[in-house]
């Protein structure tokens, strides 16, 4: 008995489209969250064309690059899950291709994953064979952990409001970190490793629902519940931090140690994840939760650290993160995306990214940040205004490495007359 | 403060970890206190704030103290209400123990652990996060501080009562760690401090002192000898070394000996008969241990380990506990025995056993003699009194076999005698329930 797909009616009809268009192998990403022996496909989302080898083979690094910066716009349960590709191409090739296309993606993305794998956690990925001109879909998976794994039949089912109904849980976190930076340029690990002791605090941390911990495999069935602009419900979650591990022999010679500056992360995130029952297990909620929570985090430090400062005399830098903007999806009921958005960039662009990246289409009056009280201590930023506070290192900055997506920045910069609407959550 | 009921007394002990990070731009030692400081102060102002939760072990409680929010319980419950909820006791390793004893040092109290924790979430207000960079030559200084804060109340306190002091204990053992680090940093080493808990006599009762971590007993002679000073106890024999450490009730020995395993047992009654005892902690050795089959040769090893674990757990010595080798490596090296007897076999009676605490403890110690067995009830007298003022465990030996006595229960009238005896042979595992029955106690 091989996996399950079970994938939205608008992704079927998605796929239909790109079969018509004609165009090409296409590849894409399937995104969306497994389960037990079941997988719920939600998006599908084509490569970008890459102008410099359009029509030519498939270019791995292409899209696995592709793949870690989607991975990046998926809040806490969801993932990407596999890879498709629509071509009428033979179906033994495709297969052997699309084995290769599945290992790069998942192989880069888990590379970059700052949080621990479970045991229960799934490692099978798909990769999905759709036939243009028979509309005949091969649906296989992989064991990722596998190396060698063979190709594993799966079956496919279509159903429609696979993206409704699920339980979104959420918190506000509060980070307040202080990490060395390495004594020499050379050792980037061990700016990792601060991080690191934070990360496991968050995973080893307690989770209280309703202000209670709950047993791991009960049911999240009830929770402080509100609401955000659109009306879609939100289970408050609350994290409890462990003291740190005690270290058993901390010698004293350990305590004082050299070092080439420091980095403080100071404020608030907003973190949340989707689980695709109408009751989850607590335990469930707790992991994505969490993961979710590290990874915005990890992620957008992690940046900022590895980036050098814009100018050799300078000493000290001080500059807000990215902040995170949600956007809802308009096949789904309760499911978002995000995207960081940098002072310099406007909701537009961040709507123009997330159509490229993920082929989908979002409802005009759709996207909102999750606002902050107006606060006022004097050295901390407010959100609306971040461009005072912002150096411009980041012109140059990684969020798009390779150059040929860096038309798109400017694509979306021409576009810039076309604002969305915003709306912002209200202060509660 | 008077207690009037003992076993109304219940401790509560609060754990926890604080990280302890700053950035150093210079180590010179003024700027390294000035940075210590400011980084302390924050560590208290953030027990004082409204993230600290504590969270009691074992129940669903959980309570935020600044900001009077109590989770499945309310602040003015009763302490005893905490026990109630405690859903399993976690028992000794080795099996379980019998409730109630009444100890004359143990303080028959219940033991009721809770956690301290920080909450990292919040509704509000928020800043949107900032990251600021730093990049120069310089020093960073991480270590983490270990805090343990226990308070005894009466069952009938309130859980706010004790929250409050909780609170005031953690924030002053802050303050303590502090002094205890600047106290004693040399140039830019520092060592991080460490709390430990003594049982005091009545009516002291339980105290937190906080010790430099890592340094070992001797070099801290000054402030055991202030302490003595400040606490009105006679210097002849020790109760702040490390080894005198009170051991929570609820907590594992890592060594896994069993401690103390009498005090699962009744005594016996004789017509104007007392009890003599020996006092203190020792841990039960015996064969088999230590994946050692000294089975049918080991008994005098044994009870001469049990011996030394006495003198080591009291604080005398800081030697650990020595193994069979060890023993006989220090009878050749007395002269008693030829260099070949390390690694045999070779049973060994009282006068070795006298060697080797002398040799490797520096312990004087008497040997009796008796000719009969029988002989023994007539030194009732002085077995009495040896425990009533030495309070050490007794090695006895002769022939073939080897016990050690643990107390005797004595008539001055009718001169009858009971000893408690402490058994070598047996062959086991540290199940304390089997211990207790199996094996007779009283001869």
């Amino acid at each position: 008995m091989g996996r399950v797909y079970i994938v939205d009616e608008d992704v079927e009809e998605y796929l239909s489209k790109l079969c018509s268009q004609q165009a090409g192998p296409v590849t894409g990403l399937l995104i969306g969250q497994s389960s037990g022996q079941r997988d719920f496909v939600v998006i599908a989302a084509p490569t970008p064309k890459d102008e410099e080898s359009a029509g030519k083979t498939v270019d791995k690094e292409w899209v696995s690059e592709h793949a870690r910066q989607v991975s990046r716009m998926l809040l806490g349960g969801l993932t990407v899950l596999g890879v498709f590709m629509i071509t009428d191409a033979d179906a033994k090739d495709t297969i052997t291709t699309l084995r290769q296309l599945v290992f790069a993606v998942e192989n880069l993305i888990s590379s970059e994953q700052k949080w621990s794998p479970a045991e229960d956690d799934v490692t099978d990925c798909v990769t999905l064979h759709v036939n243009p001109k028979t509309r005949k879909t091969v649906c296989r998976t992989f064991d990722i952990k596998d190396p060698k794994s063979a190709a594993k039949p799966a079956d496919l089912k279509y159903q429609s409001g696979v993206g409704s109904c699920w339980t979104t849980v959420s918190c506000w976190l509060n980070v307040d970190l202080l990490i060395p930076l390495p004594d020499s340029r050379a050792s980037k690990e061990n700016s990792q490793k601060g991080l690191q002791v934070w990360t496991r605090q968050i995973e080893n941390a307690v989770c209280l629902i309703d202000g209670k911990k709950l047993p791991e495999d009960s049911e999240l069935t009830s929770g402080q519940v509100v609401y955000d602009e659109l009306h879609r419900p939100l289970m408050q979650c609350r994290i409890l931090l462990l003291s740190a591990v005690r270290q058993e022999e901390q010698r004293s010679a350990d305590v004082v140690q050299p070092c080439g500056g420091s980095v403080t992360v100071r404020g608030a995130v907003h973190c949340r994840a989707f689980l695709h029952t109408h009751k989850p297990k607590v335990k469930l909620a707790e992991k994505l939760l969490k993961r979710d929570a590290i990874s915005t985090v990890a992620t957008r430090v992690q940046m900022l650290l590895d980036e050098p400062l814009a100018s050799e005399e300078q000493i000290k830098d001080e500059f807000c993160l990215p902040r995170r903007i949600f956007c809802p999806l308009k096949s789904s009921g309760s499911l978002y995306v995000c995207d960081y958005q940098f002072s310099d960039e406007g909701l537009s662009e961040i709507v123009d990214r997330l159509k490229e990246m993920l082929g989908c289409s979002f409802p005009a009056c759709g996207i909102y940040l999750p606002s902050f009280n107006r606060t006022t201590p004097h050295s901390l930023p407010l959100t609306d205004s971040y461009c005072h506070m912002c150096v411009n290192v980041f012109c140059s900055f990684v969020f798009f490495l390779p150059s040929g997506l860096g038309a798109f920045m400017a694509a979306a910069a021409a576009l810039l007359a076309t604002a969305a609407s915003m709306m912002y959550y209200s202060d509660m | 403060m008077v207690v009037a009921e003992p076993t109304t007394l219940i401790i509560f002990r609060v754990k926890g970890s604080l990280e302890l990070r700053c950035h150093l731009d210079s180590t010179e030692t003024s700027h390294i206190q000035k940075v210590l400081s400011r980084t302390f102060e924050n560590l208290r102002a953030q027990i004082k704030s409204e993230s600290c939760v504590f969270t009691v072990c074992n129940t669903p409680v959980i309570i935020w103290p600044n900001k009077d929010v109590y989770e499945d319980i309310t602040p003015d419950s009763p302490c005893e209400d905490v026990l109630q909820r405690i859903q399993s006791d976690e028992p000794e390793s080795g099996g379980k123990r019998a409730t109630k004893k009444k100890g004359k040092k143990d303080l028959s109290a219940s033991v009721i652990s809770l956690r301290l924790m920080m909450e990292v979430t919040k509704p509000g207000p928020l800043s949107a996060p900032v990251i600021s960079k730093t990049v120069q030559k310089s020093h960073f200084l991480s270590a983490t501080l270990p805090l343990d804060c226990a308070v005894r109340t009466h069952s009938k306190d309130t859980i706010k009562d004790v929250c409050d002091r909780l609170l005031e204990a953690l924030t002053q053992q802050l303050c303590e760690m502090e002094k205890v680090m600047l106290q004693h940093m040399k140039g830019s080493t520092l060592l991080t401090a460490e709390p430990l808990h003594f049982l005091l006599p009545e009516p002291k009762g339980l105290v937190t002192v906080v010790f430099p971590a890592g340094v070992p007993d001797k070099e801290l002679e000054a402030q055991r000898r202030e302490l003595h000073q400040r606490f009105k106890l006679p210097n002849d024999r020790p109760y702040f070394r490390r080894a005198n450490a009170y051991h929570f009730p609820n907590e594992h020995y890592k060594d896994g000996y069993l401690r103390n395993p009498h005090h699962a047992l009744t005594h016996p009654t004789l017509e104007n008969g007392k009890v003599f005892m020996v006092q203190g902690i020792y841990s039960y050795h015996h064969y088999m241990q230590d994946r050692m089959d000294d089975n049918g040769w080991g008994c005098a090893y044994r009870s001469l380990q049990t011996i030394c674990s006495w003198f080591q757990q009291q604080g005398y010595v800081e030697q650990p506990v020595p193994s069979h080798k060890e023993i006989q490596q220090a009878l050749v090296d007395v002269g008693d025995k030829q260099a070949n007897f390390v690694g045999s076999r070779q049973w060994i009676g009282s006068i070795e056993v006298q060697a080797v605490l002398n040799h490797l403890l520096g312990i004087t110690s008497k040997i009796m003699f008796v000719s009969q067995g029988s002989e023994l009830a007539s030194k009732g007298r002085e077995l009495a009194n040896h425990f009533l003022t030495e309070g050490t465990p007794i090695m006895i030996g002769g022939g073939v076999l080897a016990h050690t006595i643990l107390g005797v229960a004595w008539s001055e009238s009718t001169g009858q005698i009971r000893y408690l005896i402490l058994d070598p042979h047996y062959t086991g595992s540290e199940d304390l329930q089997v211990i207790t029955e199996k094996v007779p106690a009283c001869t």
